[in-house]
């Protein structure tokens, strides 16, 4: 979209130009029509796009992924649990000390925590990384309009999964961010294992 | 007639409302995976500016939510068609139009998309719409309601969503002369009925 303007030379000397740009954009509706609408698409299941190039479900790779994600699990769950503790710590503390904060010290929301991959573990990264490895080396390949897309979606994944770790971070108790991470984290693992199933000798896939 | 401020309060069930901020790109992402909470996370953040600019095309309240909530279907059913090219908004803002565009076609609504209907509406002021009375001066919101469609629907998305002629002739599947064209009649037949004065120089 582009900027507002009157298409009739200078966008701030036309009144009615003004008027037209400054209305209201957001018109809520009357009623909430979230309602209708998932009951429409709880009947469409949604075509997932990271679709699997191979699917052996029996392999080494997707035991591998099996296990990091079992220690993705138990690690975001034991960091979610004990960061709420602190935090659970800190207020009564504070309630009972009843002194002011000193001002050197962060407060808990301003730590520098992240549920990123790197605060997981050094098992996850080493298994993560083999995935990772597996996957530059497989994606090689396919054909480029099948390697182009595998490797956006896999960009979109890490970006999503960055920026909900982030905010998670910030919002350690929030269910939907807890989850979100895990299915993206989960999604993105099962990409690189997907695409590291893929045989050197595969004949190259164009039709993904 | 007032579709802002006054009308624009928060829904019941609005759990958008205090909730941690994700991208739009975040939570296509994870909607994408299948993710419905996500997905009416962007429906919190977009219903609103895709029910005005619905109802300001309908001009009716009860055709705009349904237009929004196919709308929402539609993004729903083909999220892997979107790729990011453009914001999430503007994707289901072309949405939204043809949702507009196929209920006008198939409840009869008159289209002008010629050169020649342009040039005589604009020979004939009148010819906007049965609701205006000459001599009425009347407030923004009304006005627009007043104008005849081909014309309203490129004032809504130019003037007042600020999309180009070309965009604004992409998503109504007009040319882009004809959109030129129906924002010069729209804005002559405003400034009429508000009772604003004539530009000296409206392309």
């Amino acid at each position: 979209m582009t900027n507002t303007r009157n298409n009739s030379g200078n966008p701030t000397d036309d009144p009615l130009s003004q008027m037209l740009a400054a209305l209201p954009k957001d018109v809520q509706p009357e009623r909430d029509l979230w309602q209708g609408i998932q009951a429409e698409i709880t009947k469409t299941p949604i075509v997932t796009d990271s679709a699997p190039v191979v699917r052996f479900t029996s392999s080494r790779w997707f035991q591998l992924a099996a296990g990091v994600l079992l220690v993705l699990a138990t690690s975001l769950t034991t960091f979610v649990i004990t960061r709420q503790s602190m935090e659970k710590d800190a207020a009564v503390q504070m309630a009972q000390q009843q002194v002011p904060v000193p001002t050197a010290t962060a407060p808990l929301n301003a730590m520098p925590v992240s549920f990123g991959p790197e605060a997981l573990g050094a098992d996850y990264l080493k298994a993560r990384s083999e995935l990772d490895k597996r996957f530059e080396e497989r994606i090689k390949t396919l054909a480029p309009s099948t390697r182009a897309k595998l490797e956006r979606n896999l960009a979109d994944l890490r970006h999503a999964a960055n920026e909900i770790s982030a905010t998670l971070a910030e919002n350690p108790s929030d269910p939907l961010l807890q989850d979100l991470l895990m299915s993206t984290y989960q999604r993105e693992l099962q990409l690189l294992a997907d695409v590291g199933e893929v045989p050197l000798s595969h004949p190259v896939r164009t039709d993904l | 007639m007032q579709y802002g401020a006054g009308a624009n309060q928060p829904v019941p069930g609005d759990s958008r409302t205090g909730d941690p901020l994700l991208s739009d790109a975040s939570l296509v992402t994870a909607a994408r995976g299948g993710d419905m909470r996500a997905f009416e996370r962007l429906y919190r953040a977009h219903s609103g500016k895709v029910m005005g600019l619905c109802l300001r095309m309908t001009r009716r309240r009860d055709v705009a939510e349904d237009c929004v909530q196919q709308t929402f279907i539609r993004a729903w059913r083909n999220l892997q068609a979107f790729e990011g090219r453009s914001a999430f908004g503007t994707w289901l803002h072309r949405i939204a139009v043809n949702e507009v565009l196929s209920h006008g076609r198939n409840h009869g609504t008159r289209s002008e998309s010629n050169e020649d209907a342009i040039e005589n509406a604009i020979a004939e002021p009148g010819d906007g719409n049965k609701e205006y009375d000459a001599g009425e001066v009347m407030d923004l919101e009304r006005a627009l309601t007043t104008l005849p469609e081909g014309a309203r629907h490129v004032v809504v998305l130019q003037a007042v969503y600020g999309y180009s002629h070309e965009e604004c002739a992409d998503m109504l599947g007009i040319a882009v002369g004809t959109c030129k064209a129906q924002l010069h009649r729209g804005r002559k037949l405003l400034r009429e009925r508000m009772g604003l004065a004539a530009e000296a120089v409206d392309d």
